[in-house]
């Protein structure tokens, strides 16, 4: 990889940047410290090298808002890189070394299968074929005690006849000994100096031999594939004195150096709604309202995360493809419904509504690029919701007669008028988002009275106060530039650097010693990795305990514990009974309890400029008005404009809002004001 | 009530059994549980019948609702069932499948009319009885195979009966995992009940009846639409089990009599074989699930699966048969029956839709339980169930270690067996050549061995089509059969895929191998490129 090293003034520089590449556009926001301005920029992804894209952006929005690129010190990245490296199977030539006798597990996953009555299942998938996985002669027991010592044997000129890109290695019970992995490392790079080796004890140490496996391969394959990235992106400094440091989005809300990124990608695969999550976190602290759920409706998915105490909820494993990944990430729970999902009627009748998405083409109906199945967003266009002449701003013109006759067809088979169908259509979709919700918070014991319902992305404003009402959360925000506010929360993230490790303990106080010893190095080590990046390292502490017999462990944190003694495993011991009966109501306190894994997260703060929201634009703030088809029966609203809003101004639902990119509909029942930070904030008015 | 509403209240009651299920998953302590995910969860309307349910494992979730309505026909008044009361019942024969499966139902009240029933099934870690697990293989009675919990109140009013739970905690080997797996039970009976009950909220108790009414009338369409479009027809195929562990070599036929008429269709089983000594028998509850699932996957899907489905389906099974079992029989290996009745189907099947049905699956659940005791004698268990491959398709080869059928279970990791229990795990893999050979290749079965680590270990087994072959379809080859073998001293020799209790010493080795799936279409006809990869990543 070319030296990435910013200029030595990096950090003094005034302009900070967060880009975020999606499949369509690349986003940015742009903080300038001079002014405390957030300005959004957009421009199309180059999606045979998306640091083209990045840097054509960067360019222009310097000369928009007027910097220079040498005024740019810091560069957030978001980047889907990896995770569409994946899911296009564009990955290099990986070889598998496990343990001998196990070479298969790869390819036999937990093979628990999802459709249950489905007559002609594919394959789970694997990305590593069998004849590309070698058995290892060794074996360490579950405590870290070996077996089998490691023998090479005619390992290495097996792996070379294999020609491999990159090398996975994963051997049972190597999280509690990762000395046979290093091993192997070691005399593979004595004979492959260059090659990617990513090791199960590096990136996962984690018990359960199958999802550690499945993340040291991803991690492989792709440290090809980014470092190739990275090496784009860094031959493209220095023009112009554009010399930021850059900083990458990770799947659990932090970013990471590049270094980083090139030896553990693996740690960007679930990034891409971490953007959204993080401005939902740093919305939390400015609206004062620590307890948010966050959805994020587009065109073919809704994105539900939780905002708890401040903080996003992360989880230790996640998947992408049916590829369990075993890091740590945001908590997201996503289902197929957005503005493109279908309706249509199935055999006996029944109306539904997705997964299957008409996405951008052909598209919805209304926009006259040949869809002819009705989708929700045509659901919005029959019911008024939304304006034909003003989508995108007015960019786009929608097709009303297109969207009236797919509907009339609905209604047909529904034995409904057009608009009661396309309503329904509406409810529907509704019922499904809201029980997406309550699942999220239901899973962890919380109650949606508690919670504020935070709406983004391009569709998400239509749906956001019925949403609420279906279950009972009382307040909807409506933050500032909905279709980008992922680029705003990566604007304003910090470093942070997980480490884990896997080691069964009785918790008790015999246990205390060998927890302390881990902990110590576990923490040692975030300290140092941190203090590479250049900052001071803020430490947290958690464990994944269970009681004996469960097989899945509750992550319990655990402060910022340093020396545990026998008052704070009381403590640990407290917080898990407490969390397990919020969890799941009840708890067993006379039973033993485990610990399973124990964890350390390094944070690493960068600094928070002060940003200045824009005054409103000079002109009247109700629009117009327009009917609209809620509850049954057409009714008269006012449309507002957004960005002409002031603090004086009421908006009683039934209502509309509009903005360029996004529209949003206050329900009857709901009245929302202009709150902190630009944002809107929508309530229910007490029951009548 | 307009369609929409209909399907709001649908996706809401599927979203309880979703809520129900979640709560299982987190909170049970035992790992057959946890870690096999032997589960489920189902919403029922307020007779009994099963409006949704949550996916897991198919030999459950057609049965409840048979199980419920037994109940309320034979044992409770629904009128003295109040809304605080559980109640329980493992006995097959009050509608139950086989002792490890607890059943626990609850109604749902609204404004004091009973608008549904919520219900969760759970597979303990163990009952009682002469095995371990519970699952002995030669037993000849059910009274051998552990501890029969006939319908009743284990909470009345809110408030535990005591008596039952202490006599539960007295009978079993790990009253600490099968009290802990029950607490989860009720957990999520409870959360099912809050669900509904807040949809009764919005939609009255009257429209509560009126929707569920109408999501089965819908189901039952859509159901009768499928096999209207079959052709009308009779058809007939057999399969075999090995035998039943006790008569040994004495093969048990299950045949299936599948008439397709207009829109309905029956399913005559009376050419079954009797019922036998040993604990391979299933009753008409077991029985039931496997017809309603060969029929409901063979529909092609496309509509929700609930008890509307059964309705165009007529089942004639005799008393007396191995599908329909007479107390006492033991039916510890009831999923034996229903696997082997799932293949028979299919094979009928086969004839009526030939584009749509894959050839044999591996149809076993291959239950291998270790009793291990340390030293000190500390007494740890652990119940395994294996899987092999799937049969291949009638445009697709077969998946290798594919859980299939009427089962569908996750294995248990490596890593945390041998971090919690003196067993070592000395190899897992795929067993190559396992799969029928035809135009599209049968999924790979597999192979996995266990040694030892503790002065003693109990073994008991329960598996079988290690005689008769998964069979190939339309010139397919079958499957491999299976093989069961003990690695002692440097010897092999060979198991009995039934046996109890088989006591083994540290250093021992059990090796399982199961079969694969068969084959579908003549060897003759497949694909040059795919023989060749098949050979490149030594599959055959």
């Amino acid at each position: 990889m070319a030296a990435t090293d910013p200029a030595p003034d990096a950090a003094m520089r005034p302009v900070r940047i967060a880009v975020d590449i999606g499949g369509t556009f690349t986003d940015l926001m742009i903080l300038d410290a001079r002014h405390g301005r957030v300005q959004a920029w957009k421009t199309p992804t180059t999606p045979a090298d998306p640091s083209e894209g990045l840097l054509t952006g960067v360019r222009e929005a310097a000369a928009r808002f007027g910097f220079a690129l040498s005024d740019v010190g810091l560069l957030l990245h978001g980047t889907t890189i990896a995770t569409n490296a994946v899911l296009e199977r564009r990955l290099p030539r990986g070889v598998l070394l496990t343990t001998a006798g196990f070479e298969d597990v790869l390819e036999i996953t937990r093979h628990v299968r999802r459709d249950l009555y489905a007559l002609a299942p594919d394959p789970f998938p694997c990305l590593i074929e069998r004849d590309r996985r070698l058995g290892v002669n060794e074996r360490l027991r579950a405590d870290g005690s070996v077996e089998r010592p490691l023998v090479l044997g005619d390992l290495l000129d097996r792996l070379a006849a294999l020609a491999p890109e990159a090398v996975a290695i994963c051997l049972l019970h190597s999280y509690a000994n990762p000395t046979h992995e290093r091993a192997l490392r070691d005399a593979i790079r004595a004979r492959h100096p260059a090659l990617p080796i990513a090791l199960s004890s590096d990136i996962s140490p984690e018990i359960r031999e199958y999802e550690r496996c499945s993340t040291t391969v991803l991690n492989a394959l792709l440290m090809p594939v980014v470092r190739g990235y990275l090496a784009r992106l860094s031959a493209r400094l220095g023009e112009g004195g554009f010399a930021p440091r850059i900083l990458l989005v990770q799947s659990n809300g932090g970013v990471c150096s590049l270094e980083t990124a090139a030896e553990e990608p693996a740690r960007l695969l679930l990034s891409g709604p971490a953007g959204g999550a993080l401005a939902a976190a740093r919305l939390a602290a400015e609206l004062g309202r620590p307890d948010l759920v966050a959805v994020d409706m587009g065109g073919t998915s809704y994105d539900v995360s939780v905002v708890q105490g401040g903080a996003i909820s992360l989880i230790t494993q996640g998947e992408i493809d049916g590829l369990p990944v075993r890091l740590p990430m945001v908590e997201m729970r996503t289902i197929g419904a957005g503005g493109g999902s279908i309706a249509r009627i199935q055999p006996g009748g029944r109306l539904t509504v997705g997964p299957e998405s008409a996405g951008a083409r052909p598209g919805p109906v209304c926009y006259g690029r040949g869809g002819v199945e009705p989708t929700v967003t045509d659901a919005h266009l029959a019911t008024g919701r939304l304006d034909p002449a003003f989508f995108l701003g007015g960019s786009m013109r929608l097709d009303t007669a297109g969207t009236a006759a797919a509907m009339a067809r609905l209604g047909a088979a529904l034995g409904l008028p057009p608009e009661a169908a396309a309503e329904g259509v509406l409810r529907l979709t509704n019922t499904n988002l809201a029980a997406a919700v309550r699942l999220s918070l239901f899973e962890k014991g919380l109650h949606p009275r508690d919670f504020a319902l935070l709406s983004f992305g391009g569709a998400g404003g239509l749906h956001a106060t019925e949403v609420a009402e279906e279950i009972g959360i009382e307040e909807v925000i409506f933050p500032r530039d909905p279709a980008t506010l992922s680029a705003y929360g990566i604007l304003f993230g910090d470093l942070r650097l997980d480490l884990a490790r896997s080691r069964l303990f009785r918790l008790e106080e015999a246990s205390l010693p060998g927890i302390a010893l881990l902990l110590a190095e576990l923490r040692a080590e975030a300290s140092e990795r941190m203090a590479r990046e250049g900052l001071p390292a803020e430490l947290s502490v958690a464990a994944d305990l269970r009681y004996r017999g469960q097989a899945f462990e509750l992550l319990v944190p655990w402060g910022d514990v340093a020396s545990p003694d026998r008052a704070a495993l009381q403590e640990l011991c407290a917080r898990f009974h407490a969390l397990h009966r919020a969890r799941f109501s009840y708890a067993a306190e006379a039973d033993p309890v485990e610990l399973v894994t124990l964890r350390v997260t390094a944070t690493g703060r960068l600094p928070r400029p002060a940003t200045a929201p824009p005054p409103p634009a000079a002109r009247p703030a109700v629009k117009g008005s327009r009917r609209i088809f809620a509850g049954g029966a057409w009714h008269q609203v006012l449309v507002w404009d957004r960005e002409a809003l002031g603090p004086q101004d009421l908006i009683e639902g039934p209502a509309i809002i509009e903005e360029p990119f996004a529209t949003h509909s206050i329900a009857r029942g709901w009245s929302a004001r202009l709150g902190p930070a630009g944002a809107i904030i929508a309530r229910r008015e007490a029951a009548s | 009530m307009t369609p929409i509403d209909i399907e709001v209240i649908r996706n809401a009651l599927t979203a309880a059994a979703a809520e129900m299920d979640v709560t299982i998953w987190r909170t049970s302590r035992s790992t057959i549980v946890r870690e096999l995910l032997d589960y489920s969860t189902a919403v029922f309307d307020a007779d009994g019948w099963n409006l949704a349910q949550s996916a897991r494992i198919p030999q459950h979730l057609n049965s409840m609702s048979a199980a419920l309505r037994s109940l309320l026909e034979r044992f409770i008044r629904p009128e003295e069932w109040g809304p605080e009361d559980v109640v329980i019942t493992n006995d097959p024969y009050c509608g139950g499948q086989h002792l490890p499966d607890i059943l626990a139902f609850r109604p749902v009240f609204h404004e004091g009319v009973r608008i549904a029933y919520v219900g969760a099934l759970c597979h303990h870690i163990d009952v009682g009885g002469m095995a371990a697990g519970s699952y002995a293989a030669r037993a000849t009675e059910i009274f051998q195979e552990g501890l029969r919990i006939p319908p009743l109140k284990l909470i009345e009013g809110g408030r535990r009966n005591e008596a039952v739970w202490s006599i539960l905690r007295q009978n079993v080997r790990k009253p600490e995992l099968l009290l802990g797996d029950l607490e989860s039970q009720i957990a999520s009976l409870e959360v099912g009940r809050a669900a509904i009950a807040r949809l009764a909220r919005r939609y009255g108790a009257a429209g509560m009846l009126e929707a569920s009414a109408r999501i089965l009338a819908m189901s039952e369409a859509a159901m009768r639409a499928a096999i209207a479009a079959m052709p009308d027809g009779t058809y007939e195929f057999a399969d075999m089990l090995d035998d039943d562990g006790v008569e040994l070599g004495k093969p048990i036929h299950l045949h299936v009599r599948l008439t397709i008429h207009g829109d309905s269709a029956t399913v005559d089983l009376s050419q079954c074989s009797p019922q036998v000594q040993g604990p391979t028998n299933a009753t008409l509850a077991s029985s039931n699930s496997a017809v309603m699932f060969a029929m409901m996957s063979a529909a092609g899907g496309g509509f929700p699966m609930n008890a509307g489905c059964y309705r165009p389906i007529r089942v004639i099974a005799p008393e007396g048969l191995v599908v329909n079992a007479r107390p006492p029989a033991p039916v510890a290996h009831r999923v034996a029956v229903t696997h082997r009745l799932l293949n028979a189907m299919y094979g009928a099947l086969h004839q009526a839709v030939p584009d749509r049905i894959p050839a044999a699956y591996y149809g076993c659940s291959y239950v291998a339980t270790f009793q291990t005791i340390r030293e000190d004698g500390q007494r740890d268990v652990l119940v395994e169930i294996e899987i092999g491959g799937s049969g291949a398709a009638p445009h697709k080869d077969g998946v290798n270690a594919y859980a299939s059928g009427m089962h569908n279970n996750s294995n248990i990791p490596v890593e945390m067996i041998e971090a919690e229990l003196p067993l070592s795990v000395t190899r897992y893999g795929l067993r190559p050549g396992s799969g029928g050979d035809g135009q599209y290749r049968g999924g790979l079965g597999l192979i996995r061995e266990w040694r030892v680590e503790a002065p003693q270990c109990l073994f008991t087994a329960n598996m079988d089509r290690f005689a008769s072959a998964p069979y190939g379809l339309a010139g397919g080859m079958p499957a491999a059969p299976g093989r069961l073998t003990l690695l002692r001293d440097g010897q092999a020799s060979p198991l009995p895929p039934k046996c109890d209790n088989v006591p083994l010493r540290r250093g021992d080795v059990v090796r399982l191998e199961t079969s694969g799936g068969g084959g579908f279409g003549p060897p003759a006809a497949r694909d040059p490129a795919a023989r060749a990869r098949d050979q490149r990543l030594g599959y055959v």
